[in-house]
């Protein structure tokens, strides 16, 4: 396990760039809002990515850029779901397979969350493009979503440290 | 021949392994928990959809039990703690693949005078509970407040189930969930009360 792996934020963004979950987890930062900032602008990075990309397109997206003391990551669904990381910037080197495995987990997180039959029940029927259920954002439903996307980090930040502890 | 505990296990495993042909636990889960949310929109009244998903559910059952017999060769049970016993270690592990533990209740001593036979001396009122750690019918399920509220029951479809087949083997039986992970208890429990035997009825209209 790669350490000093940590988890800063996680953003999802639906196909329609709508908001759908954005946590963060690092605590030094007073400024939380700078992870909407920062999934915002990778939106333009991840859309220029995929247009690029053509007809083979790969889920994972790889390092979207740099700034400050985070690295972002992008990686996005068949369903054209974006899940952006933002990973504290550490001298060592950080394998693309550990961003990967970390995707994975946060895509099945939201699929598990997205299967609930009874998302869609509150949604409006006024019949818009049927993406409604992600309005939803702040809503209990979400809960836990939030809750397996908190784990994931947690599991994360414990393996990391179980390794940089001599 | 006496079967014991663990070769009802074994009958269910082999039953489950080489008898039942399979689909696809997703689609399965995702069909149930579409069924039930369209069953609210149409009801909007969760004791009303409770009650349907039991009535589905003893449609169900009525017609599974004679599939269940047929493959398992299962016999008669002595009584009703041996039904316990075949329902939840093969019952269940042939449809869903699951082996809820299971406890028996106290049988309150009560001989029925208006039957006689062996039927008689097996007391009505016993029961057994079953707890089932896994629930394949609602996997990724959360309910919503309002369904919390309104007292649904999210796999009552089993109530039925239960309750049918066991109607076919001349047994009534009353089921009923008791708790439910879903609505934040501990554990899911049905727990299955017999009613009483029912006798061979001659079919209505025959001479």
């Amino acid at each position: 396990m790669a350490p000093n792996l940590r988890l800063n934020a996680v953003a999802f963004i639906s196909p329609q760039n709508h908001p759908i979950l954005i946590r963060t987890f690092a605590k030094q930062d007073e400024h939380s809002i700078k992870y909407h900032y920062i999934a915002h602008t990778s939106l333009d990075v991840i859309e220029e990515r995929v247009n690029a990309g053509g007809k083979a397109m790969d889920c994972y997206l790889g390092l979207l850029y740099a700034m400050e003391d985070v690295a972002v990551y992008g990686y996005i669904t068949p369903l054209k779901v974006k899940i952006v990381i933002a990973l504290a910037l550490s001298d060592s080197v950080v394998k693309d397979v550990e961003v990967v495995m970390i995707f994975k987990a946060l895509h099945m997180a939201y699929y598990s969350a997205i299967s609930n039959p009874f998302l869609k029940l509150d949604a409006s029927m006024d019949g818009v493009q049927d993406h409604s259920p992600y309005l939803l954002v702040g809503s209990s439903k979400w809960k836990t979503f939030r809750e397996r996307v908190d784990e994931i980090s947690r599991v994360l930040s414990l393996t990391s440290n179980a390794v940089s502890n001599p | 021949m006496a079967t014991s505990s663990k070769q009802y296990k074994n009958v269910g495993e082999d039953l489950w392994k080489s008898r039942t042909e399979k689909i696809n636990a997703e689609l399965f889960t995702l069909t149930y928990g579409a069924l039930v949310v369209q069953l609210i929109q149409d009801y909007e009244d969760y004791a009303e959809v409770n009650k349907q998903l039991e009535k589905m559910g003893y449609n169900i059952g009525t017609r599974l039990i004679e599939d269940f017999l047929a493959k398992s060769g299962i016999g008669r049970c002595a009584d009703f703690r041996e039904v316990g016993e075949v329902v939840s270690k093969i019952g269940f592990k042939t449809f869903l693949n699951i082996t809820p533990s299971i406890t028996h209740g106290i049988a309150p001593t009560q001989p029925s005078s208006k039957h006689d036979g062996a039927a008689a001396t097996q007391a009505s009122g016993s029961t057994f509970t079953l707890t089932l750690d896994e629930n394949p019918l609602a996997e990724f399920v959360e309910l919503p407040e309002e369904a919390l509220q309104g007292g649904l029951w999210f796999s009552n479809v089993l109530c039925g189930v239960l309750r049918g087949a066991l109607e076919m083997v001349q047994m009534q039986v009353q089921v009923d969930f008791i708790s439910d992970v879903l609505r934040g208890d501990e554990s899911t429990e049905i727990r299955v009360k017999l009613v009483k035997y029912l006798e061979e009825e001659v079919p209505v209209g025959d001479d």
